[in-house]
């Protein structure tokens, strides 16, 4: 009897000591991963309430002479990058407005109407999804050179505006909408139009929402089309110019301290978006996971 | 499937019944800006690539077609060679290690051990929301040769960016520290999705944490790791900005030995070769097109094993 008891004590105080121990382990690695995490992020944070000169001295540690001078330089170097930050918020609010629309309405259209070829056009659809988009680059520069659009807004906008990704989200997402809820509408003499913006559109909303994330963060992150379609400094987005800033006394020199700034600039709109609609956020990730 | 289009057709009849000109032309009005941007901005475009791609055309004056001459001409470039041996070694370096690292941290938080979930879920997932770019900037500036974070303090001056051997490295480690929140994510939600029953089963038969890892989940979530390996793939084989910042200066492009496919495409379009762009963008969407294949075959053939 005390034999078994202290036994079976025993074995229950090694279970206990086995479960710190593993909790201990799983808590350091998962501690350890968050902070590998955010260590080049917090760095990036530190980093822009440096001086460029003190970033050359000390570009690792804590700041020696905290300053405002590298944000201050936002508004200085290459002609007053606070103007490529406008462009690049402009850009990508405009993009995700009509990307969002067009989506929406020919997923709706996808989603509860049969027409002629409607199976056909969206198997099409589905099916560019396989072409890697940059092929389309240099025939859409000739295009737009022919147009006289290169070096326009609508360069950095127009390309964006059909991701077939978000139609094939949204026209999901509508396939489950029941159809009983658009007759009602249709026989209190709801429209078509009416349909889709009273019935479909609010229904709709999570996964507008989760595809509004998907579509701003990839126009936001665009680098490769905007570095060869727009030339003007005041038209380029902040990604195209982050790379290029160089103290303008010395040249060639990159003015770290303000990249920095620039840097976190350009993740705070992200940020703010990710703190306020964490969930949305992440589940959009999941739900994007299907592209390509 | 086939009850989905039954559904739908059901709902279109009741739909149908009072059907007039404007009942007709409703889904083509709906459907109808989403395509003509899509030809005019995406297909049209790509076809005009294509056609390039056959044609020796400056940008000016005539274009003269050439049949295959400009793919012949990019098969030859040492440079284009490189690119695609150097895309290939970022996908393999990178994504194994990645997707290695996120599910093992999916498979801990979710666990029952970590209490905290909803903390570290958005932490790791956080350098996601670094746009490519500024990582490009903040892993140039860590790994800088003069005035590098790293280099000062090792207090030596190792060339990380400068010797390509190095900088291919340093590409990677960025790609892995802004990459695993994404797979994190994702394997995260495949890991909740696997039955609770079969969990559960696996607890009464008395198999310990372990053996559920290795006999439950892994071998069922073994689709999934190969489609992400592939998607990655896919991406990776398209990378451009993140090489390119790291190794070029001031908005420059890379040195070659670091280079990504796509700047062999950028070259010639700089230098106004329309057709040999084309091709590199085609030859790009070949590679893309074989690996999605053989990723088609494999997952194929497993699916007739099971």
């Amino acid at each position: 009897m005390t034999h078994l008891s202290r036994s079976s004590s025993r074995s229950s105080r090694s279970y206990v000591a086995h479960r710190r121990t593993a909790q201990f382990l799983v808590y350091s690695v998962v501690i350890a991963a968050s902070l590998l995490a955010l260590y080049p992020m917090g760095l990036m944070a530190l980093n822009s309430f440096k001086s460029d000169n003190e970033m050359v001295i000390n570009p690792g540690g804590w700041p020696i002479n905290w300053t405002l001078k590298s944000y201050g330089n936002i508004f200085k170097y290459h002609g007053g990058m606070w103007v490529n930050f406008l462009v690049s918020v402009g850009v990508s609010l405009s993009s995700t407005l009509i990307a969002v629309l067009f989506c929406a309405m020919a997923g709706f259209a996808f989603s509860k109407y049969r027409f002629k070829g409607s199976g056909a056009i969206f198997a099409m659809l589905l099916a560019t999804m396989m072409v890697p988009r940059e092929i389309t680059i240099p025939g859409r520069y000739l295009l737009f050179a022919k147009l006289m659009w290169l070096d326009k807004l609508q360069a950095l906008i127009l390309p964006t505006i059909t991701p077939v990704i978000g139609l094939f989200l949204i026209r999901q997402y509508m396939d489950a909408i029941p159809d009983a809820l658009l007759e009602a509408a249709r026989i209190d003499g709801a429209g078509h139009f009416q349909v889709f913006w009273r019935i479909m559109v609010p229904t709709s909303a999570p996964v507008l929402g989760a595809f509004s994330i998907l579509q701003f963060m990839g126009v936001w992150n665009q680098y490769l089309w905007p570095a060869i379609a727009v030339r003007s400094r005041n038209l380029q987005p902040l990604m195209v110019v982050l790379p290029m800033i160089v103290d303008p006394e010395i040249g060639f020199i990159p003015a770290w301290g303000t990249i920095m700034a620039g840097c976190t600039l350009s993740v705070i709109p992200i940020l703010i978006v990710f703190v306020a609609f964490q969930d949305t956020f992440l589940s959009s990730v999941v739900i994007g996971a299907v592209k390509e | 499937m086939g009850i989905e289009a039954a559904r739908t057709s059901a709902g279109i009849k009741r739909m149908k019944r009072r059907k007039s000109w404007a009942d007709s032309l409703a889904p083509y009005l709906f459907v109808a800006p989403f395509l003509l941007a899509f030809v005019v901005f995406f297909l049209g475009p790509a076809v005009y690539s294509l056609v390039l791609s056959f044609f020796r055309y400056r940008g000016y004056g005539t274009a003269k077609w050439i049949g295959l001459w400009n793919y012949q001409a990019i098969l030859q470039y040492k440079v284009f060679w490189q690119g695609v041996s150097n895309v290939f070694f970022y996908w393999v370096a990178h994504t194994i290690p990645m997707m290695i690292i996120a599910f093992m941290l999916a498979v801990l938080i979710s666990s029952k051990v970590v209490k905290h979930k909803s903390v570290f879920k958005p932490i790791i997932y956080m350098p996601q929301i670094v746009a490519g770019v500024a990582s490009a900037l903040l892993f140039k500036n860590f790994f800088g040769t003069r005035y590098g974070i790293l280099n000062s303090v090792l207090g030596l001056a190792i060339p990380w960016l400068e010797n390509m051997s190095l900088a291919r490295w340093a590409v990677v480690i960025m790609l892995i520290w802004r990459g695993t929140g994404y797979w994190f994510v994702i394997y995260l939600a495949g890991l909740t999705s696997i039955g609770v029953e079969v969990v559960d089963a696996a607890i009464v038969d008395g198999a310990n944490a372990w053996q559920r890892l290795t006999r439950i989940t892994i071998p069922l979530m073994r689709n999934s790791f190969m489609f992400a390996f592939v998607i990655d793939g896919i991406v990776t084989l398209r990378l451009y900005a993140e090489p390119n910042i790291l190794g070029g200066n001031a908005g420059d492009v890379c040195p070659a030995g670091m280079a990504p496919v796509l700047n062999t495409m950028m070259i010639n379009l700089r230098s106004g070769r329309f057709g040999q762009a084309s091709a590199v963008g085609w030859l790009l969407f070949l590679m893309i097109a074989a690996v999605s294949y053989v990723q088609y075959r494999l997952l194929r053939g497993r699916k007739q094993e099971a």
